[in-house]
């Protein structure tokens, strides 16, 4: 991409996000909405390839449709209550259509289908960006009319999504499209606390953005996007099989791993607040994703796949791509535990 | 506790620095020392606990599980080199890491004042030993079997995990020291059930129950030796260890809630050994007959009387100490004849005779002949099972029979008989292997001589 | 009084100091068995101070030294009560076991592991005598499952052979089933008494109810063989002979009647355990002496005999009777030492040959060896003056004498008069006629090791019986008239078996070869027993552990159940939810459902 371009679109990108984030007033981060929409689309077809053509069009189709619902939502509220603040959302339906409207960008369940498909059409990088930065924004907005969002609504929303981000995931032998199922489950964990306390939503998705960060990082740096070639990062850099698998199974919430903070944080809050069943379901649908994860640590770390492959030196070469963060992000996504504490003021 | 577990922590920079033909010995050495630092904790004081912090503590119950713990990991390097024989030096080095780590989870599982670090703890152990079985195993199958270990033990622990936070929020406390006088007596209403059922679940996974078992044949059978000692020895002994520290919470509900997991592991313990008079692969036998044992220790646990209570820590240690002395000795077999059928290794006392002593030895322990602990712990547990029910001797002394029967079954199967041809050629034994079954079988008979010290906290 | 307890620790730890020096340079060299049996002898000596002490005394006495621990309210300590019976029994044990180890040291000499084989010896006798000192259940329980652990070591010797090792579990596993009844008392005693010590349970207790008694039952059943728990007697034969004659004749398989001994005073009050003890007995008795009529293994047949005397002091216990009981274990143990010694003696000398049908006219070849031979057959069959003599009657005379079971008295009388019958079977066979064994085998008697011991033995066997019997203390019910017929009822029926087996032997070579008749086939095969209960129940329960527990529970319900189950659902769930088709209309389609769905149901109440 040309630089010029490039710094355009990711600075659209960064500052369309921070506008939904700041702003109080409905219709800018409306706006913010549709400006970090069209900033994401030229970042998604950055290799220009029917793939990520088709990608960025069902994403555009989607967040354009779930825009409008946003912008009907807000009319409705407008029309009741004649108020454009964000946290002052009182009319029920308008209350649910925005929240449908965030699910849909977020990607929640009944409406999940563009996330694995888009996200296998676009680069890595597109990726970590689209499975990251991107749900900034609408868990923003969720954030701040949490109290009037129908929790019904969104409880089954989430519980869904867990279920299907665990279901979907085992079918699947596409990193990405694991990744991004990964992502739904993550995003139902996140939800299903916003109702009863917002700030462990934050932090879920502080620890989620962080692995996940890692796990693409480890995903670029070895040019995997299949598990069979994840299974060769053994010849590649050795050191990162290990950690690779740490990572994972951080993913998948094992404690003493930094996975499992959030998943710990919000059974505690759920259980505070007399939901005993809804947490129990909850830690048991993540074991469907430990499983994918664990098939993939199984092909990267634990067994020597067959392979073809007469590059088996490759560790001897100097790696070209630097990941300076790398061991920094390892580092948080795995060995954040005992800091629980001090993350849990935090925020 | 610090001091047991900084020294261990420090062995992981030990095993990575020392010079490459040095990494077993010094790493072994110096787990060793670590381990006799721990027969310290011996002395308990007069109230029953050393409280070392509020995080860590040590008791009489937890103090023998700990030591045989430490005791184990240089057992377990001792056991694992020739299986690492001909691998490269750094997966050596991880492998031993990788030991050292579990080993400071299982410190850490035993001492914690919390429910929540112990529970923490109990999952962490996971971790280490997945990769130990699937990484380091042999057979294929060994991926299945990583996998039915995590998962059983999982999908029976994440209630507790929920039921640890509830009881957090009704209580306000989950220390060990403070909730035995903070628990209100529990009323048998239907969510009282579930709640015992989340706490209880987990352990008796890992103990496993009968019908919850199915992950420990597979995972014993797979896992290179180190990681079949210490499932036998310690991870199973999590379990009981569970056990006993949650049922002072949860009474008097055990009374109402114990009959069907009695009935069941009374009738687990006999299917599980007959199964074993069935097995052809040492291994698979070695593991059920583990299962078998902690069948006793399951219900030595629910019926909760003080005999069975001090049945049951003395049945944990004696079973980890023969559990693992019998695998190791399977392994040696293994190393020899490249397999673990029986059949295929008849007749080696009259290659190995020091070896086949050994076999005696560990067999007549497993068979628990007196006055080894093996007896007093299955003795304790019958007599307070007899009280309970007279009828559960006929169970009690059926198992008792079978046990005699395979251990004995194994013994001769392996040790006596006419030797097979393929063996002639076979690698006499190393002194590191009479090392290694001397120091499982010297602590057995010693406690003999002073049971006291691991009959648990109501000795 | 001191000398009871120094002098008993004493031999206890003369005995131990082979064992515990294994480092020493004797260990290695062939002095090692003389070592040994000097210690045991040296052993019998000392043992002999605390008996002439308790003889002239008559004193009991209790010690605990060490205190082992503490459990609640139950104190366990290391404890050994001197009472007559463990004072009588250790001299007679430590008499045998010496005159037998100086056998072995003949009999075993090529055996490249025989040091072992001594210590293994010593360990029993050691365990033995643990057994018959302890003062609580628990170190009676060290002793009998040492002397069970101890005896499947030895018949299993000879590791190689497939038969040995078979019997050695054979044996272990009666033994077991045994324990069972064993630790069933032991829990008993627990659980209402609160005490393992021998002295507060019989303090303790004045009517026991059949639980733990017929607990003891079992056990001793289990160690003496008795009817229903006895296959594993003969098979154990299958050990070299000096093991045969220690373990399976004169110590370990009297452990059984020792307990009931030992437990008597609780016994004595009920009448269920007493009729048990004498049906069993009875049967017992009579079931091996015909068992032991048509064997032709000369151990098999001093086997069952042995099984036949252990059924007539079962009978004796049976009959309130237990200082006789005792008696007959004493001077059995002498006599039937030295048959199995003769039979070894023998069996080596004929080139391992066990057969009695290839034996005959040995009494030419092997003189010393056939006087000890018939003098203990004699002796076996209670001939008037030998040591047998001195039990035997008394127990038959209590028998007869007493209002008790006349079926059980029938068959015992009848079983006494067949043990004369399979002895003159034996003398017939191995010592009289023709030499039926191949001519080149060199035959020689002449070692100190194999005449000495026999010779004590002998000695033993004839004047024990006297010595022991003046000094048992006085019956419980003392006889002091009894009619001349009933005096003579023993000796008549005896030499009613001898007339008979001389007429049917001497027959022998005029008979016609018919095919078995069917009594013959019933003797011969040991009563179908082991026919049907060594294949039957083990192969019906080996075949239930296959396939109930293995396979079906195991393998398939277990893992249908949880895992495959769980993997299914998952497997058509996660197909069914991600069976992506790509297409954005129907996803488009699916949002409106959703949404048009949601607004209904969540705006609608009602």
């Amino acid at each position: 991409m040309n630089p010029f371009i490039s710094i355009i679109t990711f600075t659209t990108l960064i500052l369309s996000t921070t506008i939904v984030v700041i702003s109080s007033h409905w219709l800018f981060a409306w706006v913010g909405f549709e400006m970090n929409m069209m900033a994401i689309i030229p970042i998604m077809m950055k290799n220009f390839n029917p793939r990520t053509t088709e990608a960025s069009t069902k994403y555009f189709l989607t967040q354009a449709t779930a825009s409008a619902l946003l912008m009907m939502a807000i009319m409705i509220n407008l029309s009741h209550s004649g108020q454009w603040t964000i946290t002052k959302l009182f009319n029920p339906t308008a209350s649910m259509l925005v929240t449908i409207a965030l699910a849909i960008k977020l990607g929640l369940s009944p409406f999940h289908f563009w996330v694995p498909e888009v996200t296998q059409g676009i680069p890595l990088s597109t990726g970590l960006v689209l499975l990251t930065w991107q749900k900034i924004a609408p868990l923003s907005i969720l954030y701040q009319i949490s109290p009037s969002i129908n929790m019904n609504l969104m409880l089954t929303m989430s519980l869904l999504s867990i279920l299907i981000g665990g279901w979907g995931g085992l079918n699947q032998t596409q990193l990405r499209k694991i990744m991004a199922y990964s992502s739904i489950a993550h995003m139902g964990w996140m939800t299903t606390i916003l109702p009863y306390n917002t700030t462990m939503t934050l932090l879920n998705l502080l620890i989620y953005v962080t692995m996940t960060f890692t796990m693409f990082m480890l995903f670029i740096q070895n040019s995997t996007t299949t598990t069979l070639s994840l299974s060769q990062t053994w010849n590649k850099t050795p050191i990162t099989t290990t950690l690779t698998m740490l990572t994972l199974l951080s993913m998948g919430g094992l404690p003493p791993l930094s996975g499992f903070i959030p998943k710990w944080m919000i059974i505690q809050e759920l259980t505070k607040n007399e939901t005993l069943i809804m947490p129990t379901f909850m830690a048991t649908t993540a074991l469907l994703n430990l499983y994918f994860y664990m098939r993939l640590t199984y092909s990267t770390a634990l067994t020597l796949f067959p392979s073809t492959n007469n590059m088996k030196m490759k560790w001897q070469f100097y790696p070209t791509k630097r990941m300076t963060l790398l061991p920094t992000a390892i580092v948080m996504s795995t060995m954040l535990l005992p800091l629980t504490p001090m993350l849990s003021t935090l925020l | 506790m610090l001091k047991f577990i900084i020294p261990t922590i420090m062995l992981m920079p030990l095993t990575w620095l020392s010079k490459n033909n040095l990494i077993w010995i010094n790493s072994t050495t110096h787990s060793l020392l670590i381990s006799f630092t721990s027969l310290l904790l011996l002395t308990q004081s007069n109230d029953n606990n050393l409280n070392y912090s509020l995080t860590f503590f040590s008791d009489p119950l937890s103090t023998p599980l700990l030591i045989l713990t430490m005791w184990l990991l240089p057992l377990m390097l001792m056991a694992s080199q020739s299986h690492l024989l001909k691998e490269p030096l750094a997966r050596k080095k991880l492998y031993i890491t990788m030991l050292i780590t579990l080993q400071v989870f299982l410190i850490m599982t035993f001492t914690a004042t919390e429910l929540i670090l112990f529970y923490i703890m109990f999952e962490a152990t996971l971790v280490p030993t997945l990769i130990i079985i699937t990484r380091w195993g042999n057979q294929t199958e060994r991926l299945n079997a990583g996998l039915y270990f995590l998962f059983y033990t999982l999908l029976g622990s994440l209630p507790l995990l929920v039921a640890l936070t509830y009881l957090q929020n009704t209580t306000g406390t989950l220390n060990f020291l403070l909730m035995q006088y903070w628990t209100q007596p529990l009323s048998t209403s239907w969510s009282n059930t579930f709640m015992w059922l989340a706490c209880m679940m987990a352990f008796m996974v890992k103990m496993p129950l009968y019908g919850l078992h199915l992950w420990l044949p597979k995972a014993h059978v797979e896992a290179p030796i180190a990681g079949s000692m210490v499932l036998a020895a310690v991870l199973l002994k999590l379990g009981g260890y569970g056990m006993l520290r949650i049922t002072p919470m949860l009474n008097p509900l055990t009374e109402h809630m114990a009959y069907p997991f009695l009935m069941l592991s009374l009738w687990g313990m006999i299917m599980t050994s007959s199964i074993c008079l069935r097995q052809t692969d040492l291994k698979s036998l070695i593991a059920y007959s583990s299962i078998s044992h902690m069948a006793l220790v399951i219900t030595a646990i629910l019926i909760q009387t003080p005999w069975s209570y001090m049945g049951a820590t003395t049945l944990m240690i004696a079973h980890g100490l023969t559990s693992s002395m019998l695998f190791c000795l399977a392994n040696s077999n293994y190393e020899r004849i490249h397999s673990r059928t029986m059949i295929l290794a008849r007749g080696l006392q009259i290659f190995l005779p020091l070896m086949a002593t050994w076999w005696l030895l560990a067999s007549l322990t497993n068979l628990a002949l007196p006055p080894t602990i093996n007896l007093i712990g299955e003795l304790f547990v019958m007599m307070s099972m007899f009280s309970w029910s007279n009828l559960t001797i006929i169970l009690m002394g059926t198992n008792i029979v079978i046990t005699t029967l395979y251990s004995l079954y194994m013994l001769i199967t392996t040790q006596y008989g006419k030797h097979t041809y393929h063996v002639n050629n076979l690698t006499p034994s190393f002194t590191r292997e009479h090392t290694l079954m001397a120091l499982h079988i010297i602590p057995l008979l010693l406690l003999s001589l002073n049971p006291k010290i691991i009959l648990g906290p109501l000795y | 009084m001191n000398l009871f307890t120094s002098f008993t620790l004493l031999t206890l730890l003369i005995l131990i100091i082979p064992v515990i020096t294994p480092s020493t340079n004797i260990h290695k060299s062939n002095k090692y068995q003389t070592y040994v049996k000097n210690t045991v002898s040296c052993a019998f000596l000392t043992s002999l101070v605390p008996m002439t002490m308790y003889l002239h005394t008559n004193q009991e006495v209790l010690i605990s030294n060490w205190h082992w621990i503490t459990i609640q309210t139950l104190k366990l300590t290391l404890s050994f009560k001197m009472d007559y019976f463990s004072l009588m029994f250790m001299p007679v044990a430590l008499f045998i076991t010496w005159s037998i180890m100086e056998f072995s040291m003949w009999y075993m000499h090529s055996d490249p592991h025989i040091n072992l084989f001594f210590k293994y010896l010593l360990l029993f006798l050691i365990t033995m005598l643990i057994l018959v000192t302890a003062n609580n259940l628990f170190q009676l329980l060290i002793g009998w499952e040492g002397v069970g652990i101890m005896s499947f070591l030895l018949i299993g010797w000879w590791f190689g052979r497939t038969n040995a090792n078979t019997a050695a579990l054979q044996a272990i596993l009666y033994n077991r089933i045994g324990d069972i009844g064993f630790l069933t008392s032991m829990a008993w005693f627990l659980s209402n008494m609160n005490t393992w010590d021998l002295q507060q349970i019989f303090a303790l207790n004045q009517n026991t109810p059949n639980l733990p008694l017929m607990g003891l039952m079992l056990a001793a059943a289990g160690k003496s063989a008795q009817f229903g728990l006895h296959p594993w007697l003969p098979s154990a034969m299958e050990g070299p002979t000096p093991v045969s004659a220690l373990l399976h004749s004169s110590t370990m398989v009297v452990a059984g009647i020792f307990l009931l001994i030992r437990f008597h005073p609780l016994m004595e009050n009920n009448k269920l355990a007493q009729t048990t003890a004498l049906s069993l007995g009875a049967l017992t008795t009579l079931f091996t002496a015909i068992c032991a009529l048509t064997q032709n293994d000369i151990k098999k047949i001093i086997a069952f005999s042995t099984s036949s005397q252990l059924g007539l002091m079962m009978v004796t216990v049976g009959l309130n009777q237990p200082y006789l009981a005792f008696l007959h274990i004493c001077t059995h143990a002498f006599f039937k030492a030295m048959l199995f010694l003769c039979s070894g003696s023998i069996i080596h000398n004929l080139n391992n040959e066990q057969d009695i049908r290839k034996m005959g006219g040995l009494f030419k070849a092997l003189p010393f060896t056939t006087t000890a031979l018939i003098t203990g057959c004699l002796a076996l069959t209670g001939m008037p003056f030998l040591t047998g003599f001195y039990s035997k009657d008394p127990i038959i005379e209590a028998a007869t004498s007493s209002y008790t079971n006349a079926w059980a008295l029938l068959l015992t009388l009848t079983a006494t008069s067949l043990t004369a019958v399979y002895s003159t079977r034996i003398i017939f066979y191995t010592l009289l006629n023709q030499p039926r064994f191949p001519p080149h085998i060199t035959i020689n008697e002449n070692n100190p090791s194999l005449i000495n011991p026999i010779m004590r033995l002998m000695l033993g066997s004839i004047f024990a019986g006297f010595i022991l019997s003046n000094n048992i203390p006085p019956m419980t019910t003392p006889l002091t008239t009894i009619p001349l017929y009933l005096k003579l009822t023993a000796l008549t029926m005896t030499t009613l078996g001898f007339i008979i087996a001389f007429e049917i032997n001497l027959n022998t070579q005029n008979l016609k070869y018919n095919l078995p008749s069917n009594p013959t086939k019933f003797s011969l095969s040991l009563g179908y027993f082991p026919t049907i209960m060594h294949r039957l129940p083990p192969d019906l329960y080996l075949t239930m552990s296959q396939k109930l527990a293995t396979s079906s529970l195991d393998m398939t319900w277990l893992e249908n159940i949880l895992p495959k189950t769980t993997a299914l659902i998952q497997l058509k769930a996660s197909m069914l939810t991600s069976n992506q088709q790509g297409l954005i209309k129907l996803y488009f389609l699916s949002f409106l459902i959703t949404i048009t769905l949601f607004t209904l149901l969540l705006n609608c109440p009602g």
